[in-house]
C-alpha cells in the first residue's frame, strides 16, 4: 500500500560560515538537511516554523554575525510518499539512490529537489514553481488518482 | 478447443512452450521473411534472436523476432515483407537486377534532380518491408524506473547464474537481468540441468533475477537501460558482468541464405525443445564437439543426419535447400538435402563487453571463451564475479567461400563488398557506411567479424583497416516508444497565479520554461487599459535574489557596472550584466536594502545563470556573500497606468505618493494586508508598482488588486500587450533585441554603464571597444507599412541589418521596430527599406520621450 499526500512543511534556510553551521545545535523542533558548506535548511512542522528561524537566527549570530536566516516556506512544494514499498518506488521518480535514512539533494520528476529519507517514507520538495509538474508526474507514476490530500509533516523520531 | 495463432488470417495451432517461430515452423511456414534488397527468401536460421530472419509483425508491433517470442491464443501475426505477399514477392525480380543496383546504390542514384530522392526514398522504404510503425499509441508508456545494485549480471545462462550467485554469496545487491526465461534458448538437457540449480543458489543467495529483460547498452556510470514487458529500467551499477554467451558463426557461401540453412542450435532447438524436425534429411556441417551433440540430438527427432567438417562450398537450390556442395579431402561432395546445418566456431555476443571498455564491465562464460564447457563457463562466472577480470579468447575467422551474404540484415554479400574495396573504401568502418553492412537490426552480432574479417584479410589494408566496428546501443533491437519511457516532453514552471489566468480566461503560452498568460482577451483593449487606466501583470517569472552578508556590496559592485556604493537604502538601479568581454548577459533591477543587503531582480529567463555568475565570483574572490534564489518563493504583480497610484491607495495605509515613493525608489507596505516589497519602476512606460510578496499570497493580492482597479475598468494583461508597451518605450527584450556579441553602446546603453568606477566586470574589455568606432548598432524605426518582425533592412541594394522587434501602435501612431543597423562608407543610414516598406531612423523612446508619465 503506498499513500502519497500533499505535505504541508516549513523551511527555513540558514545561510552562514561553514564552521558556524557545524557548530549550530538544531531546535528539537526542526530537522536539519545541509544542502552545502554554508547552507543549512532547517525543516520543521508549519505553525513553528517562525520560532525555529528566531531560534536559528538567534544561535547563528552568536557564531557568525553575518548569517542570513530566512523562513523560505513559501519557495518549496512537498510530498510525502508512505508505505512498505515507498523506497522502491522512488525509483519511478528519480536517479537518486536514497540513503537508509536522512537528507539527500539531486533530481526528482526532472527537476532540482530536496529529499528525506526514513524507513517507510520519502519526503520530496521542489521549488514551488514546479508544484504541479511534482503533483502530476508524481501521481502519474505511482498510480494515484484524484488530488492529493494535504497533511503537515512531522519530524521524524527517528 | 486448444490455443492459437492467427496467421495471415488463418489459425496456427500453439503448442506449450511454443514460441512464434516454432508454432508457425510446425504448421509448415518455411518462408519467413522476405530480405530487405533483394526480397530473397529468409526461413529460420539462429533461433535465438541475433539474426533478422524472423522478424514478423505481432500485434501490430513491427519488427518482432519470432523465434524468442512466446506464442500465446490469440496473438495476430503478419509477415511485413513482399509484395503482394511473402510467399509470392513479384519484388524478388530485383534478385535478378544486381548489376543496377550496385552497393552504395543509395549514394550514386537520384542525386539529381534533389526532390527525386524524396520521391524514392517513399517508395524505397515501402518496397524493402521493414514494417510499419503503430499508430496512435502514446509513445514511452511503460514507467522508467531507477535501480541501483553492485552488481548487474546480464544473461541467465550458466556462466552469469554463477557469477550472480557468487557475488550476493559475498553480500553484494545482485540483479540478473535475462531477456528471455532461463534456460529458453538452450538445447542440451545438461545445461538446462545446471542453469536450474544454478538459479536456486542465486535466488537463494539474494538476487534479484529478472527474466524477458533486455539489457539495450552500457553508459558513463556504468549506467544501462534494460526494457522489460512492462517497464524500463535505468539501473546504476557499480560493476556490471556481461554474460551474453556467444551465437555460432555465420559463414559466406552460395546459396547461405536459402530457407533451410540452420545454425546447429537453432536446429537443435527447434527439434528438442519444440519437438520439430527442421527438415527430412539434413547435412551437418561441423567442427565442434557441441555441434556433433546437437546433431546426434537431431537425429532422435527423426531427421536423416548425414555429420561432414569440410568446408561448404555452395548451398543449392530454389526457394529452399535442395543440396549442399562439400569439400572433402578427396573431392568436392554434392549431397542432396533439405536442411543445412553448421556449427564452424563462434561469435561472442560482446557488443556491452566492448560498449563498457572504459567501464566497470567484465565479460563470462561463453563472452570471453566460446564455446566453452559448462564447468569452465561456471568457472568464469565465479571469477568474474570476485573481480579476475578475464580477456576475451582469439575468435578463430570461419573460412570465406567465392561469394555469398556477408550481412542478412541488409542484403550485403562478399562481391558487394569487394566491389566497394575496389571503389576505394578501404576500413571496416568506412565500408559499413558505404555498403550499410552491420548497421540492421542485428547491429554486427551475426556479421560483424566476418566484415572486420575481410578488411584486415586485404594485403594493402592498413593495420587498423580490419578492426571491428564500434559497438553502440541498443544492443538488441527495441520499440522505439521504449526510448522515450521516463521522458517528460514538457516541464513547466508556475506563478501562483497560474490558475487565476485560467479563471480569468487566459491564453496561456510557454515563455521559456514558463506558463505566462498572452492575453486575457484584447490585446489593444489591455493596452488601452495600461495607458489610459491600470494594467496587471504577474511579474512572478522574474529572477529575485537576496543578496546578503559582509561582502555583498564588494561583490555588486565588482560584478556589475552600476554605481553601487552611493545606491543607499530604498534606492533601485537599473543595470545590465556584461561578461568580461563586455558584452551584455542579462539585464534588471538592483535595490538596497537595510543592513548592506540587496534585492536583485533579473529577466525571467536568465535567472539560473544570473545565479551561477554570481556564485561563480563569490568562490572565486573569496567573499564572504549570502545568496539566496527567492524566484520561487517571492511573487510578483506588477500595477501599472495613471490611476496605478490611486488604485493602490485604496489598499494600503502607506504613503505611496510621488513623493514617499518616487521612481527607482521602493518601500516595504502593506497591501490588502499582504506585505509586500513595492518597487517603483517603468517597464511599460507608465506609472508602475512592483509589488512582491510571498508566493502563497499572490491569489489573495492580486483578486484584491483586480477588485480595487474595477471602478476605474483596469484589467489584467498579458505578454501580447507588454510586447507593444515596451517597445513604445524602446525597452529591450534580451536575446531578441539583442547579439551575444553586444556591448553596452551598441545598444545604447552607455548610460547604464559607470566607466568612472575604478573595475568592473568587462570595463577592460569596454575601454578597448570604445576606442573603436562602431559598426553596428540598435534604432529606432518608424515603418510605414505592416508590423513584420526580422525583416532585412535594406540600405539601396545593400542589407544593411534587420529588425528585431515591430508593432503597431495606437501610442505612437503607427508601425514601430527596433532593429540593427551597419555603418554605410563610415556612417549610419537613416533612409531603409523593411522588405518591402519604407523605414526610417527615428529617435527613441516612440512614447513619452521625457519619461513624464513613469516618473508621474
Amino acid at each position: 500500500m503506498l499513500e502519497i499526500t500533499r505535505t504541508l512543511v516549513g523551511v527555513v534556510a540558514a545561510s552562514a560560515a561553514a564552521r558556524a553551521l557545524d557548530g549550530l545545535v538544531v531546535p528539537g523542533r526542526a530537522f536539519a538537511c545541509r544542502a552545502a558548506d554554508d547552507e543549512l535548511l532547517l525543516l520543521c512542522a508549519p505553525p513553528v516554523t517562525d520560532e525555529v528561524a528566531r531560534e536559528v537566527a538567534t544561535r547563528l549570530a552568536a557564531l557568525d554575525p553575518d548569517a542570513l536566516v530566512i523562513d523560505t516556506t513559501d519557495g518549496w512544494a512537498a510530498i510525502s510518499v508512505v508505505g512498505s514499498d515507498a523506497r522502491g518506488s522512488f525509483g519511478l521518480l528519480s536517479p537518486l539512490e536514497l540513503p537508509d535514512a536522512g537528507f539527500l539533494q539531486g533530481e526528482v520528476v526532472h527537476v532540482p529537489a530536496k529529499v528525506v529519507a526514513g524507513d517507510d517514507r520519502v519526503l520530496i520538495l521542489v521549488p514551488s514553481i514546479w508544484e504541479a509538474h511534482l503533483h502530476d508526474r508524481a501521481a502519474k507514476a505511482l498510480g494515484h488518482t484524484g488530488p492529493l490530500e494535504a497533511h503537515p509533516w512531522a519530524v521524524p523520531t527517528s | 478447443m486448444s490455443e492459437a495463432l492467427r496467421f495471415e488470417g488463418r489459425r496456427v495451432a500453439v503448442e506449450p512452450g511454443d514460441t512464434v517461430a516454432s508454432a508457425l515452423y510446425r504448421a509448415g511456414v518455411r518462408t519467413f521473411t522476405r530480405s530487405l534488397k533483394y526480397h530473397r527468401r529468409r526461413g529460420l536460421f539462429c533461433m535465438t534472436g541475433d539474426c533478422p530472419n524472423c522478424s514478423l509483425n505481432v500485434d501490430g508491433d513491427p519488427g518482432v523476432r519470432a523465434c524468442t517470442t512466446d506464442a500465446r491464443d490469440g496473438q495476430v501475426v503478419l509477415r511485413e515483407s513482399g509484395w503482394p505477399s511473402a510467399e509470392h514477392d513479384l519484388l524478388h525480380v530485383t534478385d535478378r537486377l544486381h548489376r543496377f543496383l550496385p552497393v552504395g546504390f543509395y549514394s550514386k542514384t537520384f542525386i539529381r534532380p534533389r526532390f527525386v530522392w524524396g520521391l524514392a526514398e517513399r517508395v524505397i522504404r515501402r518496397a524493402t518491408g521493414v514494417g510499419r510503425l503503430p499508430a496512435g499509441r502514446p509513445a514511452g508508456a511503460k514507467p522508467a524506473r531507477a535501480v541501483h545494485v553492485d552488481l548487474l549480471v546480464v544473461g541467465g545462462g550458466v556462466a552469469g547464474l554463477a557469477a550472480a550467485a557468487e557475488a550476493a554469496a559475498a553480500g553484494s545487491r545482485v540483479v540478473l537481468v535475462e531477456e528471455r526465461r532461463l534456460g529458453a534458448t538452450v538445447w542440451d538437457p545438461r545445461a538446462l540441468a545446471r542453469i536450474q540449480a544454478l538459479a536456486q543458489e542465486a535466488t537463494a543467495a539474494g538476487v534479484r533475477i529478472l527474466e524477458r529483460h533486455t539489457a539495450v547498452g552500457v553508459y558513463e556510470g556504468p549506467f544501462v537501460p534494460v526494457v522489460g514487458p512492462d517497464e524500463v529500467l535505468h539501473i546504476e551499477a557499480a560493476h556490471v558482468i556481461a554474460a551474453t554467451g556467444a551465437v555460432e558463426a555465420h559463414a559466406v557461401f552460395p546459396g547461405n541464405d536459402l530457407p533451410g540453412v540452420f545454425l546447429s542450435r537453432g536446429a537443435a532447438l527447434l527439434g528438442v525443445r519444440h519437438g520439430i524436425g527442421p527438415g527430412r534429411r539434413a547435412v551437418v556441417v561441423t567442427v565442434t564437439d557441441e555441434g556433433r551433440a546437437s546433431a546426434e540430438a537431431l537425429r532422435t527427432t527423426g531427421v536423416e543426419v548425414l555429420i561432414h567438417d569440410g568446408p561448404v562450398i555452395a548451398a543449392e537450390g530454389s526457394g529452399r535447400v535442395r543440396a549442399v556442395i562439400i569439400e572433402t579431402p578427396s573431392c568436392r561432395e554434392r549431397i542432396t538435402c533439405d536442411t543445412l546445418v553448421l556449427s564452424l566456431g563462434w561469435a561472442p555476443r560482446d557488443a556491452l563487453l566492448r560498449m563498457g571498455a572504459d567501464q566497470e564491465v567484465a565479460g563470462a562464460g561463453e563472452v570471453v571463451i566460446p564455446g566453452c564447457s559448462l564447468e569452465e563457463a561456471e568457472a568464469s562466472g565465479r571469477r568474474a564475479a570476485n573481480g579476475q577480470d578475464e580477456a576475451p579468447s582469439d575468435v578463430p575467422t570461419v573460412p570465406v567461400a567465392d561469394d555469398g551474404y556477408v550481412c542478412l540484415c541488409e542484403d550485403v554479400s562478399l562481391h558487394d563488398l569487394e566491389q566497394a574495396w575496389d571503389e576505394g573504401w578501404r576500413s571496416s568502418e568506412i565500408l559499413k557506411r558505404y555498403t550499410t553492412a552491420t548497421m540492421g537490426p542485428c547491429q554486427g552480432a551475426v556479421c560483424g567479424r566476418l566484415l572486420a574479417a575481410f578488411a584486415g584479410a586485404r594485403a594493402d589494408a592498413v593495420a587498423t583497416a580490419g578492426a571491428r566496428t564500434t559497438a553502440r546501443p541498443p544492443a538488441r533491437p527495441l520499440p522505439l516508444e521504449d526510448l522515450a519511457s521516463g521522458v517528460d516532453e514538457s516541464i513547466e514552471r508556475r506563478t501562483s497565479l497560474h490558475d487565476r489566468h485560467l479563471e480569468l480566461g487566459a491564453r496561456m503560452e510557454r515563455s521559456g520554461s514558463w506558463s505566462r498568460p498572452t492575453s486575457f482577451g484584447d490585446i489593444e483593449q489591455e493596452i488601452g487599459s495600461v495607458r489610459h487606466r491600470a494594467g496587471l501583470l504577474d511579474v512572478g517569472t522574474l529572477g529575485k535574489f537576496l543578496v546578503a552578508g559582509r561582502d555583498a556590496a564588494e561583490l555588486m559592485d565588482r560584478v556589475f557596472p552600476v554605481r553601487v556604493r552611493d545606491l543607499t537604502p530604498g534606492r533601485s538601479r537599473y543595470l545590465v550584466a556584461l561578461d568580461e568581454a563586455g558584452y551584455v548577459i542579462d539585464d534588471g533591477l538592483l535595490a538596497a536594502l537595510d543592513h548592506g543587503r540587496f534585492y536583485l531582480c533579473s529577466t525571467s529567463g536568465g535567472a539560473p545563470a544570473m545565479e551561477a555568475w554570481l556564485r561563480d565570483w563569490i568562490d572565486r574572490w573569496d567573499l564572504h556573500v549570502h545568496l539566496l534564489d527567492q524566484t520561487a518563493q517571492v511573487g510578483a504583480i506588477l500595477l501599472a497606468g495613471p490611476d496605478a497610484r490611486r488604485i493602490l491607495e485604496r489598499l494600503t495605509d502607506d504613503d505611496v505618493s510621488a513623493e514617499a515613493l518616487p521612481h527607482m525608489r521602493h518601500a516595504e507596505i502593506i497591501v490588502a494586508d499582504v506585505p509586500c516589497r513595492a518597487l517603483r519602476v517603468g517597464f511599460v512606460g507608465e506609472v508602475g508598482f512592483e509589488l512582491h510578496h510571498d508566493r502563497s499570497r499572490g491569489p489573495e493580492l492580486y483578486d484584491a488588486l483586480l477588485e480595487a482597479g474595477r471602478p476605474e475598468g483596469s484589467q489584467p494583461f498579458g505578454l501580447g500587450a507588454l510586447d507593444v508597451l515596451r517597445l513604445e518605450k524602446a525597452h529591450l527584450y534580451l536575446g531578441q533585441d539583442t547579439l551575444p556579441d553586444d556591448h553596452p553602446a551598441k545598444l545604447g546603453l552607455d548610460w547604464a554603464v559607470a566607466m568612472e568606477k575604478p573595475d568592473f566586470i568587462g570595463k577592460p574589455a569596454l575601454e578597448r571597444m570604445g576606442a573603436l568606432p562602431l559598426e553596428r548598432t540598435l534604432v529606432g524605426l518608424r515603418i510605414e507599412g505592416e508590423p513584420r518582425r526580422g525583416v532585412p533592412l535594406l540600405a539601396g541594394d545593400r542589407v544593411v541589418g534587420r529588425t528585431t522587434s515591430c508593432a503597431r501602435s495606437e501610442a505612437a501612431r503607427g508601425t514601430i521596430a527596433l532593429g540593427w543597423v551597419r555603418t554605410v562608407d563610415g556612417s549610419f543610414p537613416t533612409e531603409l527599406v523593411a522588405g518591402d516598406a519604407r523605414a526610417v531612423v527615428v529617435p527613441t523612446p516612440f512614447y513619452d520621450p521625457e519619461g513624464a508619465r513613469l516618473r508621474a
